[in-house]
């Protein structure tokens, strides 16, 4: 069995992967067909090979963990069809991205494959396993990935996942010289019926065919683009939008909360105080002028501050607050302080690719040890951020004053 | 991985074309398609280097993040659209200077057509198809988004409203 999943499907999936700062997962969606191998040898005759080759046109990603999955690893089924809808019947596959793990399927993973194998009815669905690792100084990223097909008998069982490229394009292939021959007949053969595939500017026909089958492409690749353009747009307006309005939810409740909370000593207060004698001790009075005349906060915007509870709705940062750009980096594998048996450290000076090879690990493991402790749910916002600014194309980078690499603080 | 002499010299000139030092130049390095096929792993790297001033060969390492964004920006759209239309240009100026020269035969101007024809509809099924089918999916995708943040929006206007 194999498996091909297009570039810029793979690239969605590692984009909505970045953009979380948890475990990110979803499901794949495609379809299985054969292929038909014929091998020539000279023990053989010939002989064809049937294999199955599994492709991965899209994926539909998960807003959340656990969305369809509780704690313990049992699958609601509604929670499932309500995220796949319709695209249900081309689920071929599911996928986890995970900080800093191993490459192997966790014990929760293995209890959910199981049953969506079969809820979906789907005897040979894979799962696709991310993996980020980082060098400690933050300068290298590797991003590794495994498909796995888990089977009764071994969950281990890898299958080659394939990236289709355009493969060498080092142009050799056309010529430059004709082979030379002297036949009159050759020549004069090649020049009659050779004339039917050139125009009448000695064009070949088939170029301007193929030209216009490429423009046509090209042409409506770049519509698509603009709509696609204009839905990111509007889609990132509505969802500031969504943001805001939960941001002020949150808000209204708790300065509700809290009045209510005052409102409430206040009263118990009143209620304590029967007698005077009570009153005529002066530590007593002064406690009680304290609660009575407690500070008073107008009811204000201003956001809670380590709040007991956490927010009712917790969504990503809004993307003008200035701790979304502070988002705190899971602790990099090979980074001072984090345990990292099978990984060296980088030392800044170019070595630092040693730190990112990694030990296989294809074989079975008998250990059925649960490592959610890999499983890197919300992060909380109190982490000590980096400060250090993203490189984009177009933007200047920010750097250290004298242009060393430095270990971001924190890290 | 590490930068090529021919990476880090490219850099270099670019660097200090001007002859002023561009601290904010840096160069990131993508390292695709890596294999293993012994344990069948797949993995893409990334590097961000800076060539170090005095010598053309010496580089440094740059910490890099990436920086969450909920929408893909128009920058990185017009980028994976134009990279078909980079990889025909340079097919077509292959073409048109091989189609310059005057003393190939019929056959062999019909085989280097057919080399263009192959290598474009290359491009046309591991690129430019892919790309459309992706941009699809993309905008399917945000369309259903939006209809969910329209409704999510609406309860929390009421909500919001009753408090």
């Amino acid at each position: 069995m194999a498996a091909t999943i297009s570039g810029y499907t793979f690239s969605s999936v590692c984009y909505h992967s970045a953009n979380s700062n948890s475990d990110h997962e979803g499901f794949l969606l495609g379809e299985v067909r054969q292929e038909e191998t014929l091998s020539i040898s000279d023990s053989h005759i010939g002989s064809s090979e049937f294999l199955n080759v599994i492709e991965v046109h899209n994926h539909e990603p998960c807003a959340q963990l656990f969305s369809f999955y509780d704690y313990a690893g049992y699958v609601n089924e509604e929670n499932l069809n309500r995220i796949l809808k319709d695209r249900r019947k081309n689920v071929i596959g599911w996928y986890r991205f995970r900080r800093n793990t191993q490459q192997q399927m966790s014990f929760r993973e293995q209890v959910i494959h199981k049953q969506l194998t079969q809820i979906l009815g789907i005897p040979d669905l894979v799962f696709l396993l991310f993996s980020f690792i980082s060098t400690a100084n933050s300068s290298t990223h590797a991003l590794e990935y495994v498909l796995f097909r888990p089977n009764r008998n071994r969950y281990n069982q890898r299958i080659s996942l394939s990236i289709p490229n355009l493969g060498n394009t080092s142009q050799q292939e056309y010529k430059v010289s004709s082979v030379p021959n002297t036949s009159k007949n050759y020549a004069s053969i090649i020049k009659e019926h050779g004339a039917e595939f050139f125009d009448k500017d000695g064009v070949m026909k088939d170029i301007r065919a193929i030209f216009q089958v490429y423009g046509a492409l090209q042409e409506r690749v770049q519509a698509v683009c603009s709509e696609v353009d204009q839905s990111e747009q509007v889609r990132e307006k509505i969802q500031g939008e969504v943001n805001k309005l939960k941001e002020e939810i949150t808000l209204r409740k708790h300065n509700t909360a809290e009045e209510e909370r005052r409102l409430q000593e206040a009263t118990n207060t009143v209620v304590s105080l029967p007698d005077d004698s009570v009153l005529s001790d002066p530590l007593h009075s002064s406690l009680t002028q304290v609660v009575l005349s407690g500070p008073s906060v107008e009811p204000s915007l201003e956001r809670p501050v380590n709040s007991s509870s956490p927010p009712l709705y917790s969504t990503a940062l809004p993307p003008d607050s200035p701790s979304a750009i502070l988002l705190p980096r899971p602790q990099a594998v090979g980074s001072p302080g984090h345990p990292s048996p099978s990984l060296g450290l980088g030392n800044g000076d170019g070595s630092s690719s040693d730190s990112l090879n990694r030990q296989a690990t294809g074989q079975e493991d008998d250990d059925d040890e649960d490592s959610s402790e890999y499983e890197n749910l919300v992060s909380e916002q109190l982490q000590s951020p980096s400060v250090t600014e993203a490189v984009t194309l177009g933007r200047p980078a920010t750097l250290w004053p004298d242009g060393d690499a430095h270990s971001p603080p924190g890290s | 991985m590490q930068p090529s002499k021919l990476d880090t010299a490219n850099s270099s000139r670019v660097q200090w074309d001007s002859g002023d030092l561009d601290q904010g130049f840096v160069g990131l390095i993508f390292s695709c398609f890596i294999e293993d096929k012994h344990i069948k792993t797949g993995r893409v790297l990334y590097q961000s280097v800076q060539a170090q001033k005095g010598s053309e060969y010496e580089w440094i390492e740059i910490p890099i993040h990436v920086v969450p964004h909920e929408a893909i920006g128009n920058v990185c759209l017009v980028s994976a659209v134009d990279l078909p239309r980079f990889l025909c240009q340079e097919e077509q100026d292959t073409y048109r200077r091989i189609h310059s020269l005057t003393h190939l035969d019929p056959i062999t101007k019909i085989h280097n057509g057919s080399v263009f024809t192959t290598n474009l509809c290359s491009q046309m099924s591991a690129i430019s198809g892919p790309l459309l089918q992706w941009l699809e999916d993309r905008l399917e995708q945000n369309n259903r988004n939006i209809i969910e943040h329209q409704k999510d929006k609406e309860q929390l206007t009421q909500e919001l409203a009753s408090l």
